[in-house]
């Protein structure tokens, strides 16, 4: 019985995590640096991905203030919307450059002196802005490390790092009808099953007058953006700090929000 | 001939990792060639020697410690949720199972080595007033005519329910002592309790000094194992048991794949998922894989100068209780 189990799962490939030696040896690639595709990359085998993706998903929910779940549902389910993204990208002009460049945003490579002293009603300014009034920073985002492919890592790298931008132009706060606002422009966008997935099971946690004014009105201005938008991920941010967010938000097409949203 | 380093490799060889491994530290070859062509090679033995390995990969001695010392610090608050949750709560008869081989009687000293989270030390107590407790109502039973004064009297006397039984729990990990002392507070274990801070390899006792020597699923993180018996063999009074409760080998093929399946793939899963934490459950599997099987284990405790080694096999193997006298 035991080889008939695995007669059936070997060309499965379900336990493995990268192609090697039978099924049932675990591997553990990742001492000695062999099998990793970037520093924080843990190779998952399908079943792994599998159980992470209920997991996270399941834990996510359970506790909204796992944002590192979130992630890692992004992660394992994104295969393809990545892959779509990507290529998108590489026929973008910018964005082709942004993949080249790999550009991050975090503290360390963001000069907050210079961005304060941007004019008003700069993109830079009213990034530290959001920054400073939601009180986020760009460091709490963690690494990508269960996507199999190392440009895709970058890319959904660059997704999270985008995400604080969005709220910038999109003007939504970071508590939780922002968010589901944010995820929303992100699914019409992206298509990544975790931001469709977040879209459509975060308002379970929302009030009923909040869930009415969602569904009335931002859901609807969140979509139509979404689609008139080109792809978030071809703006090359760091060379637009000093471009007023008025002028970029025209450029996109993004509209006001219909109702200011408190912080 | 060396054995192979390279961890892809050690996936091949199954059961022999181990074997291989430590058979691979032992000075054999360095002292007896003294040629020059193997000159290059006795530098590079010198070298791996004091290599060791950290679940599959492979540190220097040094290193171990400390990274073991990161891997519980970073597990301490979640460590009983998890145990449940990976063990399915099955680690709950394991523990009772040490104590009812252990069987202790009022009076027992007992050090607790690895013990941070205190779960055999409340055990033993626990045993210690069930015994207590029973023993009364066994007298009571047979003193007919006793005033109701004098039967509050006996119930009422709680500090003698542990009547001289005392247990130590000694941990290297201040976090995990720290998550000890805070459950004690929490369950109410006033006496008979003390905490101390130590490395199994050099335990700051002087010797004869314990009846019953326990290390329940900690000897396998040590980075000398055979220092730390000897330790226990030290502390040990004369006629003193040493008890080590550890995962093992499992004998049943069948079983065997399940567990390794369930091992690799859902524990790093549910670390990530309930704590955070990924490598460290990655680690804790792999350490698993590392430690020697019973047999093994059994000669390495005879090694230590204990007598009448004897081992029980829990769950298919996965557990194993090991038991040796310092006679």
């Amino acid at each position: 019985m035991v080889t008939l189990l695995r007669g059936t799962l070997r060309p499965l490939r379900l336990f493995q995590a990268l192609p090697g030696p039978a099924a049932d040896v675990p591997l553990r690639a990742a001492s000695q640096g062999t099998g990793l595709l970037y520093p924080e990359h843990i190779p998952t085998s399908l079943l792994q991905k599998v159980l992470l993706t209920a997991g996270s998903a399941g834990m996510a929910l359970y506790n909204p203030y796992r944002h590192d779940m979130v992630a890692v549902l992004g992660e394992t389910t994104g295969c393809r919307a990545l892959r779509v993204l990507r290529d998108q990208m590489k026929r973008d002009s910018e964005g082709a450059q942004i993949l080249q460049e790999r550009p991050r945003i975090s503290l360390s490579t963001l000069d907050l002196d210079k961005l304060q002293s941007l004019p008003e009603g700069s993109l830079g300014r009213e990034y530290l802005r959001f920054l400073d009034v939601n009180r986020v920073s760009p460091d709490t985002r963690a690494p990508t490390r269960f996507v199999d492919d190392e440009e895709l890592a970058y890319v959904i790298q660059r997704y999270r790092e985008v995400h604080d931008m969005l709220h910038t132009l999109l003007g939504m706060p970071t508590n939780i009808l922002g968010e589901i606002v944010v995820k929303w422009f992100e699914a019409v966008q992206t298509g990544l099953p975790m931001c469709i997935l977040g879209a459509l099971f975060g308002p379970i946690r929302l009030s009923a007058q909040h869930l009415q004014v969602l569904v009335s009105e931002l859901v609807p201005w969140a979509v139509q953006n979404g689609r008139r938008a080109p792809c978030v991920l071809n703006l090359y941010y760091e060379r637009r700090w000093e471009q007023p967010l008025k002028a970029l938000r025209e450029e996109l097409g993004i509209t006001d929000p219909p109702m200011h949203i408190k912080a | 001939m060396a054995a192979p380093r390279s961890c892809a490799l050690w996936g091949y060889y199954g059961r022999g990792w181990s074997r291989v491994m430590r058979g691979c530290r032992l000075p054999g070859l360095r002292s007896s060639w003294p040629g020059s062509p193997l000159g290059a090679r006795l530098l590079s033995q010198e070298k791996r020697a004091t290599e060791t390995h950290f679940g599959f990969e492979t540190v220097s001695e040094e290193e171990k410690g400390g990274k073991v010392y990161q891997v519980f610090e970073s597990v301490a608050k979640k460590y009983d949720v998890m145990n449940d949750m990976m063990s399915l709560g099955i680690h709950r008869v394991w523990k009772d199972l040490l104590l009812w081989r252990m069987h202790p009687f009022p009076g027992t000293q007992l050090l607790d080595v690895a013990g941070g989270t205190g779960d055999i030390a409340f055990r033993f107590l626990n045993y210690i007033q069930a015994q207590h407790r029973r023993k009364q109502k066994r007298q009571l039973r047979t003193q007919q005519n006793l005033s109701w004064e004098e039967i509050a009297q006996k119930y009422q006397n709680e500090e003698d329910s542990l009547n001289g039984s005392h247990v130590v729990v000694c941990d290297i990990n201040k976090e995990m002592l720290k998550i000890g002392r805070k459950k004690a507070c929490a369950q109410g274990y006033k006496t008979g309790l003390a905490w101390v801070l130590g490395d199994a390899e050099e335990l700051p006792f002087d010797d004869d000094k314990f009846d019953v020597y326990t290390i329940a699923f900690g000897i396998r993180n040590v980075t000398h194992i055979d220092r730390a018996l000897q330790e226990a063999h030290r502390v040990l009074k004369p006629g003193g048991r040493f008890l080590c409760l550890e995962f093992s080998q499992v004998t049943n093929p069948l079983v065997s794949r399940l567990y390794d399946l369930y091992s690799f793939q859902v524990i790093p899963v549910m670390g990530e998922v309930i704590a955070k934490d990924w490598k460290s459950y990655q680690y804790l599997v792999e350490s698993i894989r590392q430690f020697p099987a019973q047999e093994e284990f059994k000669e390495m405790i005879e090694d230590a100068g204990f007598q009448k080694v004897t081992y029980e096999s829990l769950t298919s193997g996965i557990v194993a209780i090991h038991s040796g006298f310092k006679l």
